[in-house]
């Protein structure tokens, strides 16, 4: 990654918590609400890679684990970490991934994010299963829908680039 | 500079990123397993640096955006205010010579702090938030804060200009409720940082419907604050007690404003009712 890429994606950054603390309250739907920075890191990882996808999944996991209980601390840092490891093996450069490709990469994403958060907080077996089916669930189905249309629009940008 | 900063990304980047995750996999694990005071640090240290700066920020420019329609509500409030001052004042007539008679003295009396939300958890789970009022404007930990809707959480850190308030769904806050049907006292509690569950005796008959306030037990919160209302109720593992969904007055998640009540916690009641 350039310098120039860097603060690009520092800004995307930016834009993404903004989006989360703001968009996604207003268009959630009976409580689901999509996960824009899932979508972000997701995207990062596809884009530039394991070690980018590491890098700006740890950052973004720590931005939240700050304003979560101080118990809970390094959760999210976490499982965002192992997000963007994972993803980042199919990076761009070696793998071309269609949208179904990309949205089924990000849906396990998400499961895999929210197993290894629930794993790591340390809930009860019942708990988790209660929070899997009430919110990853929905969320993550609302954020699929979301990413589709942002994964459309990119690729519609780069045939047109190419 | 910059040559140093591509010479860290470029060790990063060696073995396909596996220098990378371990690195953060560790640093991820070591801040996860650190004792309390270092993570109390850490997100204090992150919070004041670099998220309340940015958070402020932006908060900031939403709040220009929402002047104008805030001006309008303000302005509806403000006559409503007018009609309902009339009314209070020839109740509190009233409440005074009830007062009187039943020689009634717990009532609030505690300065209150108005405080902006200017940081919100950019995650999916909303346990904690961050107001621009800090020990600068006579903010303490352990102080309770609410909203026009009802109890929001309690300080739980502060600094010169901001304080961090752990909300009612926060699984390390619990408090003790008072059913204000049936005056009978139970406790809330979150376990998923998620959803609100209070434990009640079953004799109480409380039912679907009724509202929770605080207690006034436990030297933190005053007794009286609307907390929630009761959704659903489910047997507990113990015969005698029931567990209730709570759904709380106030939406943490669309809180702009939050007041800050200048009640210091009195850990004498806490220490009276351990013994």
């Amino acid at each position: 990654m350039s310098s120039l890429k860097w603060i690009k994606v520092l800004l995307v950054f930016v834009i993404c918590f903004v989006l989360q603390t703001t968009i996604a309250e207003w268009i959630q739907l009976f409580g689901a609400k999509p996960d824009f920075v899932i979508i972000m890191i997701v995207s990062i990882a596809i884009k530039f890679g394991p070690a980018a996808g590491c890098f700006w999944g740890f950052f973004a996991g720590f931005t939240q684990d700050v304003y979560g209980p101080v118990e809970w601390l390094g959760a999210n840092s976490i499982s965002m970490t192992v997000l963007g490891f994972l993803v980042g093996q199919l990076e761009e450069r070696f793998l071309t991934l269609n949208l179904p490709m990309k949205l089924g990469v990000l849906g396990f994403g998400f499961f895999v994010h929210d197993m290894i958060y629930f794993l790591v907080t340390g809930l009860e077996k019942d708990v988790v299963t209660n929070l899997f089916l009430s919110e990853t669930v929905p969320e993550c189905l609302y954020t699929l829908i979301v990413a589709a249309i942002y994964f459309h629009l990119s690729i519609g940008k780069k045939k047109r680039n190419v | 500079m910059i040559r140093a900063f591509h010479f860290i990304v470029g060790i990063f980047s060696q073995k396909h990123g596996v220098v990378a995750f371990v690195f953060f996999l560790v640093l991820g694990l070591l801040m996860h397993k650190a004792p309390d005071t270092t993570r109390n640090n850490v997100v204090s240290v992150a919070l004041g640096t670099v998220f309340y700066p940015a958070q402020m920020v932006i908060s900031s420019v939403g709040q220009f955006r929402s002047v104008a329609h805030e001006n309008e509500m303000l302005k509806e409030e403000n006559a409503r205010l007018r009609q309902e001052t009339y009314y209070a004042s020839e109740a509190l007539q009233e409440l005074a010579r009830l007062h009187t008679l039943v020689r009634f003295d717990d009532k609030w009396d505690y300065p209150i702090v108005t405080a902006r939300v200017v940081g919100h958890n950019p995650g999916r789970f909303l346990t904690t938030m961050v107001i621009n009022r800090g020990t600068s404007r006579g903010v303490k930990e352990d102080m309770p804060v609410f909203s026009m809707n009802g109890l929001v959480g309690k300080v739980s850190k502060t600094t010169l200009t901001h304080s961090r308030v752990q909300l009612l769904v926060d699984p390390n806050l619990k408090l003790s409720v008072l059913e204000r049907r049936t005056r009978v006292v139970g406790f809330l509690e979150s376990v998923d940082g998620r959803t609100l569950s209070a434990m009640i005796p079953t004799h109480a008959g409380v039912k679907v419907g009724d509202t929770l306030i605080t207690s006034g037990l436990g030297g933190i919160f005053p007794k009286g604050i609307p907390v929630g209302t009761v959704t659903k109720i489910r047997p507990a593992d113990l015969e005698v007690m029931q567990l209730m969904d709570v759904v709380p007055f106030q939406e943490f998640s669309s809180l702009e404003e939050v007041f800050v009540m200048g009640k210091e916690a009195e850990w004498v009641i806490q220490e009276l009712l351990d013994e």
